[in-house]
């Protein structure tokens, strides 16, 4: 009996001292936490990386992209496990004060950070940063684009408009020539990317939203987002637009060749021209965004790291080897990403490489394209605007079809951020 | 003695605490959010007093959704219960394919609300939806109608596909109703009384009223606090159109992420139910219930 005991003494000992074995990396469960956005392309990059990683495994957590800040933030506050999450522009201010993020000169060498972030583009880097500090490296890095389709414009003998108000007397011209809607519109007040396509809209006017002590300026009636809000009433108005929620719904729309022009994503005109499955592919093009200006909204989204994970020595080594894996260097995760799906890059050396230019030669003129990130602006984000985002959409949305004033929208979503903001500051 | 007098309190506990715990735990957590300021993106969490309720009152949404809700269930509850009633009226009388009738009213009872959302968004959908392309086969219309796009017919589309997904729990319980009723009482009845009406107004409403003001009061809450169809098919939208109340509470908490203003507005939708189901049972005679 007491051999016995000594026996499983000895063996729970063995057992527990080659479970303490340091170097045993396979330990690390990083929890990757994503919106469902092309998931098979997604895990087929973790295989890759736990591949070249044998001591670390990666757990893949996918949210939908409208419900993705809620459950994220839901999930956090919950203290539930999470290493590396995909981040947004408009989102990491916030984040990153409320101490869900940690910037990654905590979890990584300083001058490997600025290596690789001199790679990244202006406003790629812009929307990475807070306080100063690099949060994230970009997942991919894109623009919202002006599109129409080449083969309506031309059997119409329409010129490309160049300003908004063009935009309207072609609009007018191909519905008085049997043309019920001739614009599709990503409507859908519930998303983020429905201001940020009117940011991109007021941009092309050359407006400035907001001054560098972050006071609103688009309640005045001589700024471009005004004027933009104008215009899209008016269009709306004159039955010129026809709404859609998503931009998976415009792929379609813009296909039966009832529409000519949209304005969304620019990766949503790799879809558009996709031979495989559009009917009219080839057909589309992007023009720079009308206005002044043709400048338009860049914007990054992101790998950054969580502050659990950067406070667990083991947990930081590993996910910053993820984040390093998915967006480094030579960046092959977001070389594929842009060859296979379209999707912009925040990385610059990739504009040069010739895999990138001839998959996008197929559905986009790549040098319009290059001189489309040149022009483009990084939005304005703070530790609230996601907050004021989600209040100010709806009145965006009801101001277009015409059901409040241009003028009490934009000065009601003023004041919402001025009291956002005095409210964020007392804190 | 003070052992015995305790004695069933104590038998009781095992359930009472659950349920303490389910309900009054948080709705007391609730209370204590609407008054403060609870931003799931800010830090701390400060006593606001009922700054939260003068705020939400004063907001640009408030004003719509408490209009949008009570219009909502004013249009919504007395359909349901009228159009449920008609079906239930008609499910009685045997015919060929009664049963298989019976199983189709049935089916958006088994429905979940998304899933009812998503089929009447393939409905309403201006490009490809059913009824514009039913409309252009007639010859109708030409171009499409924005059913879900356009704030008025959102909001009546909204109703329509809340009414279909309330309609068999009233066909249901006013069946159950109607079969309580004597058989005698309806042959006497289809003797003396030619007219269908006379018949149903003087003989079997009497005998189910008591039925249709549970479904009146049970419809007009569902209405009131409708949210699932809502979040699913229009998003609240366009602009603040088919905003309920139930809809602002998400709204507050999970999209702006205040979770002070998202209480404070369940609090007032509680107060206004409450005033809604007296209102309603005042309105009432009061020898309803009693046996006739």
């Amino acid at each position: 009996m007491k051999r016995r005991t000594v026996l499983a003494a000895a063996t729970l000992l063995a057992g527990s001292f080659m479970a303490a074995q340091p170097g045993q990396a396979q330990d690390v469960t990083l929890e990757f936490v994503v919106w469902n956005y092309s998931l098979e392309t997604i895990q087929d990059n973790i295989r890759q990386f736990e591949a070249e990683n044998p001591g670390i495994k990666v757990n893949l957590t996918d949210y939908t992209w409208p419900d993705y800040q809620d459950s994220l933030i839901l999930r956090i506050r919950g203290n539930t496990p999470t290493d590396v999450v995909y981040g947004g522009q408009d989102w990491l201010p916030a984040w990153g004060s409320a101490g869900f993020i940690a910037p990654l000169e905590d979890v990584a060498p300083k001058e490997e950070i600025e290596a690789l972030a001199a790679d990244v583009a202006g406003f790629a880097r812009t929307d990475v940063t807070y306080d100063g500090k690099i949060y994230g490296l970009p997942y991919y890095a894109d623009t919202i684009s002006f599109i129409y389709n080449k083969k309506i414009l031309a059997d119409a003998g329409i010129a490309v408009p160049t300003t908004w108000e063009e935009v309207t007397a072609a609009a007018e011209k191909l519905k008085a020539g049997g043309m019920d809607k001739p614009i599709v519109y990503e409507y859908n007040q519930e998303l983020p990317n429905f201001y940020d396509a009117f940011v991109a809209q007021a941009y092309g006017r050359g407006a400035e939203l907001f001054d560098a002590e972050l006071n609103p300026l688009f309640a005045d009636p001589g700024n471009g987002a005004y004027q933009q809000l104008a215009w899209l009433a008016d269009a709306w108005s004159k039955g010129l637009v026809q709404a859609e929620t998503h931009e998976s719904k415009i792929i379609p729309a813009m296909n039966t060749g009832q529409h000519a022009f949209t304005i969304v994503y620019t990766y949503v005109l790799a879809a558009l021209n996709n031979v495989a499955d559009q009917p009219r592919a080839g057909e589309f093009a992007l023009a720079p965004m009308p206005g002044a200006t043709h400048s338009t909204l860049g914007f990054a989204k992101s790998y950054v790291i969580t502050r659990q994970a950067a406070d667990d020595p083991e947990r930081a080594v590993a996910a910053w080897k993820l984040v390093n894996f998915m967006a480094g260097k030579p960046y092959t995760v977001a070389k594929r990403w842009a060859v296979e799906k379209g999707l912009g890059f925040g990385q610059l050396p990739l504009f040069q490489d010739q895999d990138v230019i001839e998959a996008w030669g197929k559905w986009a003129d790549v040098k319009e394209l290059g001189a489309q990130a040149e022009r483009a602006r990084a939005g304005t984000y703070t530790e609230f605007s996601s907050v004021w985002s989600a209040y100010f959409r709806p009145l965006l949305a009801k101001a277009m079809v015409g059901e409040a004033s241009v003028e009490q929208t934009m000065k009601d979503g003023a004041e919402r951020w001025n009291q956002l903001k005095e409210q964020f500051a007392s804190r | 003695m003070w052992e015995i007098r305790r004695y069933p309190a104590l038998w009781l506990l095992p359930a009472l605490l659950p349920v303490a715990l389910m309900t009054l735990y948080p709705v007391a957590y609730a209370l204590w959010t609407s008054l403060h300021s609870v931003m799931l993106l800010f830090p701390g969490e400060p006593f606001v007093g009922l700054d939260n309720y003068l705020r939400v009152i004063q907001s640009n949404y408030f004003q719509d959704a408490l209009t949008n809700s009570l219009v909502f269930t004013a249009a919504a509850a007395p359909l349901v219960v009228v159009l449920g009633t008609l079906i239930a009226l008609f499910l009685r009388r045997r015919f060929f394919g009664v049963q298989v009738v019976r199983s189709i009213v049935l089916l958006p009872w088994v429905l979940p609300g998304a899933i009812s959302a998503v089929l009447w968004i393939w409905v309403f959908h201006p490009s490809f939806g059913v009824l514009n392309g039913l409309l252009r086969d007639l010859h109708l219309i030409e171009g499409s109608i924005g059913w879900l796009t356009s704030p008025r017919l959102a909001f009546v589309s909204v109703v329509v596909a809340h009414v279909w997904t309330q309609i068999p729990f009233t066909v249901v319980l006013v069946m159950a109703a109607l079969a309580a009723i004597n058989p005698e009482t309806l042959e006497a009845a289809a003797i003396d009384c030619k007219s269908s009406w006379r018949r149903f107004w003087y003989v079997i409403f009497p005998e189910i009223k008591a039925m249709i003001v549970v479904l009146i009061v049970y419809n007009a809450l569902t209405a009131f606090t409708s949210y699932d169809l809502v979040y699913a098919m229009t998003g609240g939208g366009p602009g603040t159109a088919t905003t309920l109340l139930s809809f602002q509470i998400w709204r507050e908490s999970f999209s702006m992420y205040d979770f002070g203003a998202g209480s404070a507005v369940a609090f007032i939708v509680v107060l206004i139910s409450a005033v809604l189901i007296l209102a309603i049972t005042r309105a009432l005679p009061s020898d309803l219930f009693g046996s006739e």
